[in-house]
């Protein structure tokens, strides 16, 4: 994944000035982040009344800026406005300079909840029983838990993993002192 | 590997569990931080990282391995610290 801005890059950047509105910049530049797609690269070049293939270039080059802004967590006017080239077009710089700086906050986000990771907890539902008796001892009380726990590969993926098992009561005193040492950890390394 | 089950229904899942007798056996944790990846270079992250072993009543273990963010691992611990005090009720 490129991450690295090329001079022809900004030099594809300049078929923005075609664009009929601010807004036309703005949706193309906001609908590029998410990466390129036929009907979008089909619809802007009949917008922007320019090539198919000047189009691609143009979401590519786009999608190309703001990943690396993105990636390098690009926060000010400065820090962008000094990708650009001293030769490119100022005020459709200021202009690709105030859109990026709207949206990377959001898509900032939508990295961090898109990072590779193992299956995610999505949802847990127990039940405490009491069991009363068994093919062994005819008269007893020993509460059970029964415990399913669905996990997503992702976290915007829709399909779910479930497992169900019997905790005991010393496997659960087991989970609890494992938790409860998780949580010592976080309070120590929150409090660094 | 793990065969999803059918949703959630209180008598039919009590049936399914007891066919399938698996056992909390243990409880491996790991708490990290992820740093950087291939979309932002500077994260700061903080995960837990959950795998439990279970066992079926032949003995055989099975693994399962999930990941939390820390508001995840907090709802979880209140779910646990809620089954215990109800244990200590029944």
């Amino acid at each position: 994944m490129a991450t690295v801005v090329t001079a022809e890059h900004f030099s594809n950047l300049q078929l923005l000035l075609k664009a009929p509105s601010k807004d036309a910049v703005r949706e193309v530049c906001v609908q590029s982040h998410q990466g390129p797609s036929r009907i979008f690269t089909e619809n802007t070049a009949a917008k922007f009344n320019i090539s198919p293939s000047q189009a691609a270039q143009l979401v590519e080059s786009l999608h190309t800026l703001s990943r690396h802004v993105v990636f390098h967590n690009l926060t000010s006017p400065e820090q962008i406005l000094a990708l650009f080239p001293e030769s490119f077009h100022s005020s459709l710089k200021n202009l690709i300079t105030k859109i990026l700086l709207e949206n990377s906050a959001t898509w900032r986000t939508e990295a961090l909840s898109n990072q590779i990771s193992l299956p995610q907890l999505k949802e847990m539902d127990w039940r405490v029983d009491l069991v009363t008796s068994s093919e062994s001892v005819s008269r007893m009380a020993v509460p059970t838990c029964l415990l399913q726990l669905k996990d997503t590969r992702c976290r915007h993926d829709e399909a779910v993993s479930t497992v169900t098992m019997e905790l005991s009561r010393e496997s659960l005193d087991t989970m609890l002192d494992g938790l409860g040492r998780i949580r010592d950890q976080l309070s120590v390394v929150a409090g660094k | 590997s793990w065969e999803p089950l059918p949703h959630w229904d209180s008598a039919r899942w009590c049936d399914l569990c007891e066919a399938l007798c698996l056992q909390l056996v243990d409880i491996q944790w790991k708490l990290g931080m992820a740093v950087s990846s291939d979309t932002c270079r500077s994260l700061n992250c903080p995960y837990v990282m959950v795998m439990l072993k279970v066992a079926d009543p032949s003995g055989q273990i099975c693994q399962k391995s999930f990941e939390m963010t820390i508001p995840q691992f907090q709802n979880l611990h209140s779910h646990f610290k809620d089954i215990a005090a109800v244990m200590e009720t029944v």
